[in-house]
C-alpha cells in the first residue's frame, strides 16, 4: 500500500498513534483500579455491618440481662443500664441501617430485625413498667413470657443478624478473589498494553523511515550522479517535501545543464579567446578563437608557455602585469603586442582572474589591434586638426550660446591683442567695438549683441568692427557655425582680420579712378588736337603730315579704348560692373549697333544685313550695344572686302539668340576655347593689323554672363565664323529679377531713372563705346 | 550746325577747355565761352545766360556736382541744361548727377568731330 502522505504527517502519525494507545490503555487501567477501591470500600462496610450487628445483638443480650437483674433486683443500676441501653438499641439500628445502604436483601433483614426489636423493646417496656408498678407477678409473668418472647426474639435477631453477618461474610469471602482476579487482569493489560506499544511505535517507525531513508538515499545519488555529470534517477513519486525537494533537484539539474551548454557554446562561439594558464604559465585550455587571433589552432596551444606569443619587447611588462595579477588575487586587465603565427603582430587586452584554489589565471584575450590603429588614426587626426588650427591665419574662437568665451587659437589672440587665459570665459563682445557702447556687464545687453551676431552671421559671413585689446578697432568677416558637442551646442566664429583687404581695396579704388582720371584728361585733348587736324579743322595739311597725324590719332584712340577696356575687364572681374536691367525692344539694340558701325564697316568696304525683329529682352541696353559693336566690329575686320556680315535674332525657348555671322577666314578649332579670355588672339600679329586690345571678347563674355546668359562660337577654317550669345527674353524677368546680387553684377536702380530719355541713352551710347568701334 | 548757341564751358583744364571749344566750332557759328572754375562759371552764367553749359566734373575747390547744385540754387541760372562731360566712367555715377539735374552725361576723351552733333541732339531730345 502506497500512502501519499507528507513528512509531517507521517510524524504526526508515528507520535498520535502510540499516544492514543496508551491513552485507551490509561483509561482501562484508571477504571480497574477504581473497581478495586470500590470493592475495599465494600468490604470495610461489610466489617463494619458485622461488626454493628454483633453490637446489636450483644445490646440485646444486655437489655435482656439488665431487665432480669432489675426485676430481681429493682436496682436503679439496671434500671439506668436498661434505659441506655434502650436508648442505645435505636441508634445502632440507625447506624445499621446506614451501612446496609441500598442491598435489597439486607435492607429486608433490616426490616425483619426492626420489627424484632421494636417487639422485643415493647415486651421489655411492658415488663420494666409491670416491675415499676410493683406487679411482680404479672411482671415475672410477664418476664417469663416475655423472657421466651424475647429468647425467641433475641434468637430471630440473632438469626438475621447471623443473616446479615453472614451476607456479608460471603460478600466479604468474595472481595479478595474478585480483587486478585482484577490484580491479575491489570497486569496483564500493562504488560500487554506496554509491549504493543512498542510494538506499534517500532513497526511505524521502521515502516515510515524506510520509505523516506529509501527516497533520501535517492537524492544523494542523484547530487553525485549531478557531479558526475551522469543522468539522474527518475524522478521521485508522491507528493511529500522529498518528492519536492526531489523535484526542484531535477529542474535544478537541467538549469545547471543548460547553463552549462550555454556556457559552452559562448566559450565556442566567443570572438576573444577565452582561456586558463597555469601557475608555470602554460595553457590549459583554449577556447578556439585563438585560431582568429593567433591563427594557432587549440590543441597547437595547450602545454605552450604563453610568454611565447608576446613580442619579445613586451616580455618585462607582461611578466610584471601577471605578478600583479597573482598578488591582486582580484580582476586585472593589461595590454601587450603578441605574434600570430604568420608573424604578424596582434594588440591584445587581457582580461584576467587569478584564482587561488585552482591555481591558475583565466584569462579572455581580446583583440584591440583595429582598435589601436583606430585610436591611433583619431589621435594623429586630432594632433593634425590640433596643428591646422593653431596655425591656421583664420581666427578661430568657440563661444556658447550665451557668447561667453570657450577657447580661442593662437591667430585670434594675434588678431586681438589678448593672450587665451585672459579672454576664456569672457564674452565674445568685448572683442568688438560694440563693448564701448554697451556694457559687458549687463545681462541685456550681451543678450541684444548675440542676437545681433547670430543674425548677421550664423551660416554666413558677416562683417563687424571688431576691437583690440589696446583700443584700436578694425574691420572683420566673422561666420557662425553650430557645433553640438558633449557639453551642448556651440558655435564655432571664423574670424577674418579684412583690415589689409580694405585698405589694398581702397588702393584699388584710388587707383583706378586716377588712372581713369589722369590718363584720360592729357588723353582727351592728345585725341581732340590730332582729330581736328586730321578733319583739316585748322587748315590742309600737307599730305605726309597728314599721314602721321592719322597714324598719331589712330594710336592715341587705341590706347583710350585699351584703357577703358582694362576698367571694363577690372569692374566685371570685381563685380561692379554697372548694369540697368529693363524691358528693352532688341531691335533698338541692333539700331544703334548699326548707326556706331556702319562707317566703320563701310570704310572696310563691308556690307552689313539686318533683318527687324519684334524680340524684346530684360537686360541693359547699353551694355548689350556694348557686346554687339565688339563682335560686329570683329566680324568686319576679319572679313574680306565686299563680303557681308549678317546679323540674326532668333527666339527659341527660354532664350533670344543673336548671331553674327561673317565670312571670314575662320577660327582654328585650338584657339576657340580660348578665345573668350583675356588677351588672347588668333595671331600675335592681329593686334597690330587689325588694332584691338584682345579683351573686347573677354568683356563681352562677363556681360553677357551678367545677364545670366551664353556666349560662344562656331567656326570653320576658311569658310568664317557664327559669334552668338542668347540671353533671356523679356518674360523671364522676374525670374531674374529674384537673383541674387552676384549674378548680376548690380542690382538695377529703381525704374525711370535709368534710361528714360531714349535718345540720350542712344547717344551717351555712341559718346561712351563710339572709340571702340575703331579698334 | 547753325550758330546761334551760345555755349558754356566749364572746366579747370585749359586744354580740355580749349579742345572742347574748337570741336564745338568745328562746323562754324557756335558762340563758346569758357571758365576755368566753378565760381567762374557760375557768373559767367549768370552774366551771359548761355544756351547750354558743358560742366566738368572733376575740378579743384568747387566740383561739378556742386557747381551744378549752385546753379540750380540762383533762379538767373536754374533753367540752363547742364551737360556733364567726365573722365569717369561710372554708371551709378551718372545716375547721381542726373538725379541732380544733369540733362545728360558725356565721357572723356570724346570725338570731337560729333561732340557738336551729340550736344545737339541731346537739346533736341530735352525739348521734344
Amino acid at each position: 500500500m502506497r500512502l501519499n502522505l507528507k513528512l509531517s504527517h507521517k510524524g504526526l502519525i508515528l507520535v498520535s498513534v502510540p499516544l492514543i494507545f496508551e491513552l485507551i490503555f490509561l483509561a482501562t487501567l484508571t477504571a480497574l483500579l477504581r473497581q478495586a477501591e470500590i470493592e475495599v470500600q465494600r468490604q470495610v462496610r461489610s466489617k463494619a455491618i458485622i461488626s454493628q450487628a454483633n453490637t446489636l445483638s450483644k445490646l440485646f443480650y444486655d437489655a435482656g440481662v439488665a431487665m432480669g437483674g432489675y426485676s430481681i433486683t429493682k436496682s436503679p443500676l439496671f434500671s439506668d443500664r436498661y434505659d441506655k441501653i434502650v436508648r442505645q438499641i435505636p441508634q445502632d439500628l440507625n447506624e445499621l441501617k446506614n451501612l446496609v445502604g441500598d442491598n435489597a436483601r439486607q435492607q429486608q433483614i433490616l426490616q425483619n430485625l426492626q420489627g424484632i426489636t421494636i417487639t422485643g423493646l415493647k415486651i421489655l417496656n411492658e415488663a420494666k413498667a409491670a416491675i415499676d408498678d410493683n406487679r411482680v407477678d404479672v411482671a415475672q409473668f410477664r418476664a417469663r413470657h416475655m423472657y421466651k418472647e424475647i429468647r425467641s426474639l433475641a434468637d430471630r435477631l440473632q438469626d438475621e443478624l447471623r443473616g446479615l453477618t453472614e451476607d456479608e461474610r460471603k460478600i466479604e469471602s468474595e472481595g479478595p478473589e474478585a480483587q486478585n482476579r482484577s490484580r491479575a487482569t491489570v497486569k496483564i493489560f500493562l504488560v500487554v498494553g506496554v509491549v504493543f506499544n512498542v510494538l506499534l511505535a517500532v513497526a511505524l517507525a521502521l515502516f515510515f523511515s524506510r520509505g523516506i531513508g529509501k527516497r533520501l538515499n535517492v537524492l544523494t545519488d542523484n547530487t553525485i550522479r549531478l557531479a558526475r555529470g551522469e543522468p539522474l534517477n527518475d524522478p521521485l513519486t508522491g507528493s511529500d517535501e522529498i518528492a519536492h525537494l526531489d523535484g526542484v533537484f531535477h529542474s535544478m539539474a537541467d538549469a545547471l545543464i543548460e547553463a552549462n551548454r550555454k556556457e559552452r557554446a559562448i566559450i565556442e562561439n566567443a570572438v576573444d579567446v577565452i582561456c586558463s594558464i597555469d601557475v608555470d604559465g602554460k595553457f590549459v585550455a583554449v577556447s578556439p578563437a585563438c585560431f582568429n587571433v593567433w591563427g594557432y589552432k587549440p590543441e597547437e596551444l595547450m602545454g605552450r608557455r604563453f610568454i611565447e606569443l608576446v613580442l619579445p619587447e613586451d616580455h618585462q611588462e607582461t611578466i610584471r602585469s601577471v605578478r600583479a595579477v597573482r598578488a591582486e588575487k582580484g580582476r586585472t586587465q593589461f595590454e601587450n603586442r603578441t605574434r600570430r603565427k604568420d608573424g604578424s603582430i596582434v594588440t591584445v587586452l587581457w582580461s584576467t582572474y587569478w584564482s587561488e584554489t585552482e591555481r591558475s589565471m583565466f584569462c579572455v584575450a581580446h583583440d584591440i589591434t583595429q582598435r589601436k590603429l583606430a585610436e591611433e588614426a583619431i589621435k594623429a587626426s586630432e594632433m593634425r586638426i590640433r596643428t591646422i588650427i593653431e596655425n591656421m591665419l583664420v581666427g578661430l574662437i568657440i563661444v556658447t550660446r550665451e557668447g561667453i568665451i570657450e577657447s580661442i587659437n593662437p591667430s585670434s589672440e594675434r588678431m586681438f591683442g589678448y593672450r587665451a587665459e585672459e579672454l576664456v570665459g569672457k564674452h565674445l563682445m568685448t572683442l568688438f567695438h560694440d563693448s564701448t557702447l554697451f556694457a559687458v556687464t549687463s545681462a541685456q545687453d550681451c543678450k541684444n549683441f548675440m542676437e545681433g551676431v547670430f543674425q548677421k552671421s550664423l551660416n554666413r559671413v558677416g562683417e563687424f568692427d571688431a576691437l583690440k585689446r589696446i583700443g584700436e578697432d578694425f574691420p572683420i568677416e566673422m561666420s557662425l557655425s553650430e557645433l553640438e558637442t558633449a557639453e551642448g551646442k556651440r558655435y564655432l566664429a571664423n574670424i577674418l582680420d579684412v583690415s589689409e583687404r580694405r585698405e589694398v581695396e581702397r588702393l584699388k579704388k584710388e587707383f583706378v579712378s586716377t588712372v581713369s582720371h589722369e590718363l584720360r584728361t592729357p588723353l582727351t585733348s592728345i585725341r581732340g588736337s590730332l582729330t581736328l587736324l586730321n578733319v583739316g579743322a585748322l587748315g590742309a595739311l600737307p599730305d605726309q603730315a597728314k599721314k602721321v597725324v592719322g597714324i598719331a590719332e589712330r594710336n592715341t584712340i587705341r590706347l583710350i579704348t585699351l584703357i577703358n577696356d582694362i576698367l571694363d575687364i577690372e569692374k566685371l572681374e570685381s563685380g561692379k560692373l554697372d548694369m540697368v536691367l529693363d524691358t528693352i525692344p532688341l531691335s533698338n539694340v541692333l539700331e544703334r549697333s548699326d548707326q556706331a558701325v556702319r562707317a566703320f564697316a563701310e570704310q572696310n568696304g563691308i556690307r552689313l544685313e539686318m533683318t527687324p525683329t519684334p524680340a524684346s529682352v530684360y537686360a541693359d541696353g547699353d551694355r548689350l550695344v556694348q557686346v554687339l559693336v565688339n563682335l560686329i566690329s570683329n566680324a568686319v575686320k576679319f572679313s574680306p572686302k565686299g563680303a557681308a556680315v549678317t546679323i540674326t535674332v532668333e527666339e527659341i525657348p527660354n532664350w533670344v539668340e543673336v548671331k553674327v555671322i561673317d565670312r571670314g577666314r575662320g577660327i582654328p578649332a585650338k584657339y576657340k576655347g580660348l578665345l573668350f579670355q583675356r588677351f588672347q588672339q588668333v595671331e600675335a600679329s592681329d593686334s597690330r593689323k587689325k588694332g584691338g586690345t584682345g579683351l573686347g571678347l573677354a568683356i563681352c563674355k562677363g556681360i553677357i554672363e551678367a545677364h545670366s546668359g551664353n556666349i560662344g562660337v562656331e567656326s570653320e577654317e576658311g569658310k568664317g565664323s557664327v559669334f552668338w550669345f542668347r540671353i533671356p527674353p523679356a518674360s523671364s524677368r522676374h525670374l531674374l529679377e529674384q537673383k541674387p546680387a552676384q549674378t548680376l553684377s548690380t542690382a538695377p536702380p529703381p525704374q525711370g531713372v535709368a534710361i528714360n530719355q531714349h535718345g540720350q541713352t542712344t547717344q551717351n551710347a555712341l559718346a561712351g563705346k563710339e572709340d571702340k568701334l575703331v579698334s | 550746325m547753325r550758330g546761334e548757341m551760345k555755349v558754356l564751358i566749364i572746366d579747370d583744364e585749359e586744354d580740355t577747355r580749349q579742345i572742347c571749344s574748337m570741336s564745338l566750332g568745328l562746323i562754324g557759328g557756335d558762340q563758346v565761352l569758357e571758365a576755368a572754375s566753378g565760381q567762374e562759371g557760375l557768373a559767367l552764367a549768370a552774366d551771359q545766360q548761355p544756351d547750354v553749359i558743358i560742366l566738368d566734373l572733376i575740378m579743384p575747390d568747387m566740383d561739378g556736382a556742386e557747381t551744378l547744385q549752385k546753379l540750380r540754387q540762383n533762379p538767373d541760372t536754374a533753367g540752363i541744361p547742364v551737360i556733364f562731360l567726365t573722365v569717369k566712367g561710372m554708371f551709378s555715377e551718372f545716375e547721381r548727377l542726373k538725379s541732380l539735374g544733369a540733362l545728360a552725361v558725356l565721357t572723356k576723351p570724346f570725338d570731337p568731330v560729333q561732340l557738336s552733333a551729340q550736344i545737339q541732339g541731346i537739346l533736341n531730345a530735352a525739348k521734344a
